[in-house]
């Protein structure tokens, strides 16, 4: 039997030295190897942050929100990525393409726009790398001194990312970080542009739908307002064919003839504004525009519906103007529209009541029409629909109102067509007033 | 118990408006306090005046995170808003502050355990919370070490379940602030009494393993190492770990490792718990230094090189949870408090999985849960007293207390 071998304190010491050795070295490779492995989820993390980018961004297809809420989303989205202190996305300036606007911003901005006449396609700036000089004007703008910057050309667009350290939590930005501020402009631009063919979609589906409303609108109006003066037409023009009418009166004859005169006014009437209306949706007029005395065009529009006026019995006051007063207009529209005007506001005034027509400067040579009667007005949920083709409304007394519904569109589309704006307001049961503002240079005093 | 504990969480670009659905989810009874955890990038004004207005008369306290962690989300891209609000006395602590950390962290948290012992009988819980940076450039925090050991003197003999964190506004250690009940405040502390009704259970999740022998601390500045084992600690740690560091910002150092001593026997087998691991604040080329988090460690204490481990830190949450289990028993569980090293997070740590989703997800939905990323986390360490610790998370239960 041997004896236990007693090692000595020698080879105790060299024992113990191999093993803290090897022992400091499993424990450095550890280390890296942490190292690396976190270093490669950062990595990893990379194409995380894409990823969750797209796929949260494109949610947003999804959502009715308007274009101009995809940039702030889409910033919020890249700051819950904890990538960055800061986010912006640029665009360049219509006005001046050496110039960027600041479209959406996360975190505060130095100013609202940049000046950079040859953006890059990318930069990004680190400690460890010789500074780019057209880094700086982005640092400028963001105000922290790492960024990430991609644009885009074509579109005009920009993103601009940033943070204000480098160190402790992200590794520092580097070229291959290219693929998150591409990614996140890429994503931007293709939303704009979804959304905005949506919107385009939108809207020419709402036209669509108008267009259609306004047909099944016309079709009813038309068939009423044709009815009612054929009716008189044929009615009376067959009095007059048949031999009782021969042996009546010259009086009543006289008066068959002028109702089936007035019915054919009326039908002529008609298919004028409905030429009007469909000539003015589908084409910008050409006016012809020529310096006219306003007092003189009011009277006339006056006493061109004096029949009418008498008819009715309400009072039309021309109110004082300046003689000297000039308006830059198409006589023969303009007419139209005060004749449409106040032909509607004699229209729905009761008898007895009170119609004024007048126009004045107002700014500098801008001008300003109005027609104002004490009517029956108009509720506050009618105002809107009073400007939309075809529509009739229908007063207390549930009369039908007698037209096809469109002197006010006219007179709306031939205002706009001189630059103008018309303006409606009313007090139900108290009056109705319309209002017509041209610009400035529309007047002068001569 | 008739008083209730709820928690929420929001997340809005918007601070008023990450207050406002934060407030729409905690709609019914007024709360009588309520803690809050502001991510950094909401300015703490903003935050604070949308708070006042959306919970008028209730006291408000908490202040920044780095990041929030609840049941109904989780973040740190610095726009969350995590609210524990507690509604009735039974449940609500009440609230002793301090202000005076710029003073002198020691003296600051020595009146403030003071005051908490004036207002505490033995075994009570209490949360302590502190702004955790004193000046950003250059950069020094608050150390909780000397908070802690102040606190401590002020309580004197009394036992307590503190559990606590440093609030800091981001992972980059860029700012913190605290509301102390009435306002936005720098340089304070706040400990939140729960009543004796409630008792604590707390856990602590650890990830770091010994990468070195011994090491001795043979020169130490505060919290700075100047040597170890006679040299340079920075040369030292470099050359055993065979990388270079500290070459750009110094501040990588604290992703790679961290400086830890063994309580007790240190020849005793490898047990996570009985590490305090100190992570690595700055390293200095020019004086070979490392700079700590905190200054507690002394020259000649012996400490090892820690490896940061992913896979241990999970394994540690695994193992903690069950372990949280066993401790709370049948009682009923009001609310669960997560403070979290921020490191931890794995935008940082480099983990696949999210350590404070996991945490989350063991416990969800069992009861209200909140919990923020921390600077430094505070608890019972090793069956004694709190102490503050680094990269661990801190879980902690509050119950009833019969």
């Amino acid at each position: 039997m041997n004896a236990p071998i007693t090692p000595s304190f020698e080879q105790l010491q060299r024992e113990l030295d191999f093993y803290r050795r090897e022992y400091d070295e499993m424990g450095a490779r550890l280390v890296r190897l942490q190292e690396e492995q976190s270093r490669a989820a950062r990595e990893a993390r990379r194409s995380k942050i894409v990823a969750r980018l797209v796929r949260d961004a494109y949610q947003i297809v999804h959502q009715d929100i308007f274009a101009s809420k995809i940039g702030g989303l889409i910033l919020a989205m890249v700051a819950d990525t904890a990538l960055c202190d800061k986010a912006a996305f640029l665009k360049r300036d219509p006005m001046n393409p050496e110039n960027f606007l600041v479209e959406h911003a996360l975190g505060g901005m130095s100013a609202d726009a940049l000046n950079m006449p040859a953006p890059p396609a990318f930069l990004f700036t680190a400690s460890g790398k010789p500074p780019e000089p057209a880094a700086s004007p982005l640092i400028g703008l963001i105000g922290v001194p790492f960024i990430l910057w991609a644009y885009d050309e074509e579109s005009g667009r920009g993103v601009l990312l940033g943070k204000k350290f480098e160190g402790n939590i992200h590794r520092p930005f580097e070229a291959r970080d290219n693929e998150i501020v591409e990614v996140v402009l890429a994503v931007y631009i293709d939303l704009l542009l979804r959304k905005g063919a949506e919107a385009a979609m939108r809207q020419a589906r709402q036209a669509a739908e108008e267009a259609s409303n306004t047909r099944a609108r016309f079709l009813a109006n038309l068939s009423h307002e044709l009815r009612s003066p054929l009716n008189t037409i044929i009615g009376f023009s067959g009095l007059l064919l048949e031999g009782r009418a021969r042996t009546a009166p010259p009086a009543h004859r006289d008066e068959f003839a002028r109702q089936i005169q007035a019915a054919g006014r009326s039908l002529l009437a008609l298919a004028n504004d409905i030429l009007d209306f469909s000539s003015l949706g589908h084409a910008r007029l050409q006016l012809r525009r020529d310096w006219v005395p306003v007092a003189p065009l009011l009277h006339a529009v006056a006493r061109a519906l004096a029949q009418d006026i008498a008819a009715r019995g309400v009072w039309v006051d021309v109110l004082p103007l300046q003689p000297e007063l000039q308006a830059s207009i198409d006589y023969d529209r303009f007419r139209q529209i005060l004749t449409n005007l106040l032909g509607n506001a004699v229209k729905f005034t009761p008898p007895g009541g009170r119609v004024e027509i007048g126009a004045c400067l107002v700014g500098h040579g801008g001008v300003r029409f109005s027609v104002r009667d004490n009517g029956i007005g108009m509720r506050p949920e009618d105002l809107d629909r009073a400007l939309e083709p075809f529509v009739q409304l229908k007063s207390e007394s549930n009369e039908h109102p007698r037209g096809a519904g469109l002197g006010l569109p006219i007179a709306k589309q031939l205002v706009e067509a001189h630059d103008g704006e018309l303006k409606l307001s009313s007090v139900y049961g108290q009056g109705t007033e319309v209002i017509i503002l041209l610009p400035e240079g529309s007047a002068r005093l001569a | 118990m008739n008083g209730t504990i709820r928690t929420v969480f929001a997340q809005d670009q918007d601070a008023a408006a990450a207050v406002r659905a934060a407030q729409a989810a905690l709609s019914g009874e007024p709360a009588d306090l309520i803690i809050a955890f502001v991510g950094g990038k909401h300015g703490p004004e903003a935050v604070h005046a949308a708070l006042r207005a959306a919970f008028p008369g209730v006291t408000l306290t908490g202040g920044a995170a780095a990041g929030v962690i609840s049941s109904h989300g989780f973040g740190y891209g610095g726009f969350e808003i995590g609210l524990i609000a507690f509604h009735g006395p039974d449940v609500t602590p009440a609230m002793v502050a301090t202000h005076d950390l710029l003073a002198g962290e020691f003296a600051a948290g020595e009146n403030l355990g003071r005051s908490v012992h004036d207002r505490t009988a033995d075994g009570q819980a209490v949360f302590l919370l502190f702004d955790s940076v004193a000046s950003v450039a250059p950069l020094r925090l608050h150390p909780a070490s000397q908070i802690m050991a102040g606190f401590q003197s002020g309580l004197g003999a009394r036992e307590l379940h503190v559990v606590g964190g440093g609030l800091l506004t981001d992972i980059n250690l860029s700012g913190g602030w605290l509301l102390d009940g009435a306002d936005v405040c720098k340089h304070a502390a706040a400990a939140l009494i729960f009543p004796p009704g409630i008792a604590a259970e707390t856990v602590i999740f650890h990830g770091c393993r010994p990468a070195s022998s011994f090491l001795e601390i043979t020169k130490i500045d505060g919290a700075e190492v100047l040597e170890l084992n006679g040299e340079p600690a920075l040369t030292v740690v470099e050359r055993m770990l065979g990388l270079t560091l500290g070459t750009t910002s110094g501040q990588q150092l604290s992703l790679v490792a961290t400086l830890g001593q063994k309580q007790g026997d240190p020849f005793a087998p490898f047990d996570e718990n009985a590490y305090v691991n100190r992570l690595i604040l700055q390293a200095n080329p020019e004086r070979g230094s490392l700079t700590l988090f905190e200054p507690d460690f002394e020259a000649g204490a012996r400490v090892q090189i820690m490896s940061r481990d992913n896979i241990l830190m999970l394994e540690s949450v695994t193992r903690g949870v069950a372990d949280l289990r066993r401790l709370m028993g049948s009682k009923t569980t009001l609310l669960g408090l997560y403070i979290d090293c921020a490191g931890r997070a794995s935008v940082m740590s480099g983990a696949e999985t999210e350590e404070a989703e996991l945490v989350v997800d063991s416990l969800a939905p069992e009861f209200p849960f909140m919990g923020f990323y921390s600077g430094v986390e505070i608890a019972p360490f090793a069956g004694g007293t709190s102490r503050p610790l680094d990269w661990t998370g801190v879980l902690t239960v509050l119950q009833t207390a019969s």
